[in-house]
């Protein structure tokens, strides 16, 4: 079982966590300018790294908010945890 | 606003027999307390002034640590960065549900009556600790979950809200009314 450090409510068992996929991704800002290929990309395409990868997760048993954790895909090392936004983002 | 002293909250085919306290092992006792008010209170801490009308309104302040709750008039328990439950035992209890809205209205923030949706269930003695241990993954030992501390976790996979007492010696289990049923017979098996 993993610990997480859930930037609000400290290290809690990764049971109360559920997992966001890849985070850093943002939506275009005029989608409708975009080819079918870029929007495929990136409504679909995913980095699949062996190694470090930044990731979102929500904390849903406990304070509900979402935040990135980088996250080492071969020995599961959480590197660190961090907020997405201003220190009060929901 | 509805009179809760005689509020049903529909557990009562399942304690009928033991009414709302139950002797659930020979260390530990189960009180379902249905008569205290629920309030969730969502808004933004850092915006000028909200935490000031919070604090005239209830009569204490809210707690803004993780995990923490604040005691007074009413038990307020800290859910997230930007919400808050007030559990309420006070005899004008349904009335700080519109004095807290009528303060809180112009600074963006949200009240909501949530008694009807959530049971609290009391348990006390001194073998409480252990039975909560049994479901849940939370460090139950004095020395990391202190009085007046609350969290948010899983117990048997329901999602709850334990806190402890000031005294450091009941524990307050807030869960969903849809999942109350379920929760107290394991918490009756597991006891």
């Amino acid at each position: 079982m993993l610990l997480i450090d859930c930037p609000w409510c400290g290290e809690r068992a990764e049971t109360e966590f559920s997992y966001g996929g890849e985070a850093g991704i943002t939506r275009p800002k005029d989608p409708a300018a975009l080819s079918d290929a870029e929007w495929a990309d990136y409504l679909f395409m995913r980095n699949n790294p062996k190694g470090a990868h930044r990731e979102l997760w929500n904390h849903s048993q406990g304070c509900r908010r979402w935040f990135g954790i980088e996250r080492d895909t071969l020995t599961y090392r959480i590197a660190g945890t961090f907020r997405l936004h201003g220190k009060d983002e929901g | 606003m509805t009179d809760l002293s005689q509020r049903r909250h529909g557990l009562e085919t399942l304690v009928g027999a033991h009414g709302d306290r139950e002797q659930l092992s020979a260390t530990v006792t189960l009180e379902i307390r249905a008569a205290v008010r629920q309030l969730n209170l969502r808004g933004d801490p850092g915006k000028a002034g909200l935490r000031t009308a919070a604090e005239e309104a209830l009569g204490q302040a809210l707690p803004v640590q993780p995990n923490a709750t604040t005691a007074g008039p009413h038990t307020i328990c800290w859910l997230g960065p930007d919400e808050w439950l007030v559990l309420s035992a006070t005899p004008d209890a349904a009335n700080v549900a519109t004095a807290l809205e009528q303060a809180l209205s112009k600074h963006g923030a949200a009240v909501n009556d949530v008694s009807g949706g959530q049971v609290l269930l009391h348990l006390a003695g001194s073998g409480v600790r252990d039975l909560l241990a049994k479901g849940c993954t939370l460090d139950f030992h004095p020395r990391a979950f202190a009085p007046g501390a609350c969290a948010q976790s899983g117990l048997a996979k329901a999602n709850v809200l334990i806190r402890l007492d000031e005294d450091g010696e009941a524990f307050d289990v807030v869960v969903r009314r849809s999942f109350a049923d379920y929760l107290l017979r394991w918490l009756r098996h597991a006891a």
